[in-house]
């Protein structure tokens, strides 16, 4: 996946090239806006990193509305240090696409760039979702792994097809609470766990090998083979 | 300084000014009256003297009028009444002038005008009547007999005037000396409390005059500047101490990692350790951050139409699991209420609520979720448990910032999490109230529909016992 990363801070791009570069992308960095928008506005990325913040007379979220206007639909994660809530609406009506706050772990700005990806190729209109033998039918709602099926309550089926469009994806608490419970706050303690842990008993429970796994220091993952 | 001189000149130049103003139009009218009365009294005597001539003129001629005029002169004291009556030639043949005056227009009528009586020219008011036969007769007053009475008048004005004058300066120069000992008071006062104690005040009196009214405008404003310091400090002291202990225990890992170089497994689990550690002060930061986000009132601009009780439907579901867990149960009772909110806001309000009364009641308690409409279109919202509840002299302080009830209740939280429901209440319109629910906690939230008034949120205080997510003193 090749990711353009427009930030200003030297610290936190080395940090963010390092860990992209890790998880096996390729990566363009432009240290200002007008950088930025000349990079976005030539090359093809598959996603783009911007900073909402940046020097010069041209901010992230120029080039983003300019991106936007001249037709180009990539995903764009916006970064930012303002954690107002009015501040991720305005940069989400600017045309990005999600929105982190700053400070982040790695994990979550990872995490949430897969979905992104995933989210472009348009994979969420299928009627079946496929997750080694577990299938979900999100039109009828109906949960079958192998030859059994599973009943779910409304929550946990969202919960569930979530993980499930983002299979082999590692999924952060904070993606779960904003898009299954569209909870914008910190809950402060563990209710997402117990949920997982619930939803856990419906799907694992019975069966050898557990598909939803924890992944340590970052989320959850629904995986389709070991 | 030169400013207040100068304004307290002007003040008393503005009464001068004023009196002057006013003693002229008190004087004017008068001056007018008086001169119109006499002068139109004065013509009035002389002709009806002449009218008077002429008839003696036209019953007995001009001998008759001759020795008429001449019984007159007499008569008289000389120098008050001029007479003269003189032929076609205007020769003169009785009175008591020696010629007919050349400044005497020759039309009849009457005249003031200067005519030598003797001791030099004198202002005379005249009356020429002209009589049959071509003979004239004049009647005359001499007016400088009135001038002394002129004269006096114009001297009491001018003393007037000076007695003012004199009277308003010192006026002014009084009125100035006390002002200025009040606001020197007042600035001295001032700069006391700017520069050593701002638990000081102004003196005021009994009693307000608008300088004590002023002063103590001044006291508020400086009650109000020291309630938000006292604030800033308490929040300040809070966040310091609270965030020091995540601190220190990152300093002093980072550094025991860097002097013991330890094996790769035991470096990486006190790496993430330490990653730990500063979630704990991050999520601080983020809870002060939205307090401070709500406080401001700005997020009244994302007020919509929601259904509370959807809102409070799906907080409860949230709950349900971890209530399970503790074999507690969260119910929701109340019927469909709809309202002007922030769903966000209350979303989180509401998990806060449902969240402390998980904490605090005893496993296998029930939680009570109720959303009710009130009769006036307000949304009345209340999360009721059965644990131990809030002594009276507690509650207050709950809901201030960073302070943590009993400490040996030790559980996980902020120490933000009322005062951010008290913070999202408020935005809605009234603040939080804790009741008591014999036993437990009922929290009371008023959604107001009408339109909500910003409500200052509860001070911080220092009696933060721990802000961070365990007690300080693990």
């Amino acid at each position: 996946m090749k990711v353009l990363l427009v930030e200003d801070n030297e610290r936190m791009s080395q940090f963010i090239l390092k860990g992209l570069k890790e998880a096996g992308h390729t990566a363009d960095h432009a240290a200002d806006g007008r950088e930025g928008m000349f990079m976005a506005g030539g090359e093809s990325y598959d996603t783009m990193i911007i900073d909402r913040m940046l020097p010069g007379n041209i901010d992230g979220l120029a080039i983003i509305e300019a991106l936007r206007k001249s037709g180009k639909r990539t995903p764009i994660l916006i970064l930012s240090a303002l954690s107002d809530v009015d501040e991720r609406i305005r940069g989400l009506r600017s045309g990005g696409d999600d929105y982190l706050t700053k400070p982040f772990a790695f994990g979550e700005l990872l995490a949430r760039l897969d979905a992104l990806m995933r989210r472009s190729q348009g994979d969420n209109v299928q009627a079946k979702i496929e997750v080694a033998d577990l299938s979900i039918e999100p039109l009828t709602r109906k949960v079958r792994r192998g030859s059994r099926n599973i009943l779910l309550a409304p929550r946990e089926f969202k919960l569930l097809e979530y993980l499930a469009r983002h299979a082999d994806q590692v999924v952060t608490r904070t993606m779960l609470l904003e898009n299954v419970w569209d909870y914008h706050f910190d809950p402060q303690t563990n209710v997402i766990d117990v949920h997982i842990s619930k939803l856990r008993q419906k799907i694992d429970a019975d069966f050898e090998r557990p598909l939803l796994r924890t992944v340590r220091n970052a989320g959850y993952m629904l995986a389709s083979h070991d | 300084m030169r400013l207040l001189r100068s304004s307290a000149l002007t003040l008393a130049a503005g009464y001068i000014g004023l009196g002057l103003a006013a003693l002229g139009l008190f004087a004017a009218p008068l001056w007018y009256a008086w001169r119109t009365t006499i002068d139109e009294g004065r013509v009035e005597i002389l002709q009806s003297d002449a009218q008077r001539f002429a008839e003696v003129f036209r019953r007995e001629g001009a001998e008759g009028l001759i020795a008429f005029i001449n019984a007159r002169v007499g008569m008289q004291i000389a120098g008050e009444r001029l007479l003269l009556l003189a032929d076609p030639t205007l020769k003169p043949l009785a009175g008591n002038l020696p010629a007919w005056p050349q400044t005497v227009p020759a039309q009849p009528g009457s005249y003031t005008v200067q005519i030598d009586v003797g001791n030099g020219p004198a202002d005379v008011a005249v009356v020429h009547e002209a009589l049959p036969g071509g003979y004239h007769v004049l009647v005359g007053r001499d007016t400088s007999r009135f001038r002394p009475l002129e004269q006096r008048f114009w001297y009491a004005l001018a003393g007037a005037v000076a007695i003012l004058s004199v009277l308003g300066v010192c006026g002014g120069v009084l009125i100035r000396r006390a002002l200025m000992a009040r606001i020197f008071s007042i600035r001295k006062s001032m700069a006391d409390i700017i520069h050593s104690d701002l638990s000081l005040r102004l003196p005021t009196q009994r009693g307000g005059d608008e300088l004590n009214t002023l002063a103590q405008t001044i006291n508020s404003m400086f009650d109000q500047i020291e309630q938000l310091l006292h604030g800033v400090r308490n929040v300040s002291n809070a966040i310091a101490h609270d965030l020091r202990t995540p601190l220190a225990e990152l300093r002093s890992r980072l550094e025991e990692l860097a002097l013991t170089k330890p094996s790769p497994e035991q470096t990486f689990a006190d790496i993430d350790a330490a990653v730990a550690d500063v979630d704990r002060v991050i999520r601080i930061f983020n809870a002060l951050l939205r307090l401070a986000e709500i406080d401001s009132g700005m997020r009244r601009s994302g007020f919509i139409g929601l259904d509370v009780t959807e809102i409070a439907a799906a907080a409860v579901e949230f709950y349900q699991p971890a209530a399970e867990l503790k074999g507690s149960m969260v119910v929701l009772k109340g019927g469909a209420a709809r309202g002007r909110g922030d769903p966000l806001l209350l979303a989180q309000a509401l998990g806060n609520l449902i969240d402390n009364a998980l904490k605090y009641s005893p496993d296998g308690g029930v939680i009570t979720v109720s959303v009710e409409p009130a009769e006036n279109g307000d949304v009345i919202v209340t999360v009721a448990d059965r644990g131990p509840g809030i002594a009276d002299a507690e509650k207050p302080k709950v809901i201030e910032r960073f302070y943590r009830g009993d400490p040996s209740r030790g559980t996980p939280g902020v120490g933000l999490g009322l005062s951010l429901v008290d913070a999202v209440a408020r935005l809605h319109g009234s603040p939080l109230e804790l009741e008591d629910n014999r036993p437990g906690l009922r929290a009371r939230m008023v959604l107001k529909q009408d339109a909500p008034q910003i409500r200052r949120a509860a001070p911080a205080t220092a009696t933060a016992a721990s802000l961070s997510q365990e007690p300080a003193f693990r």
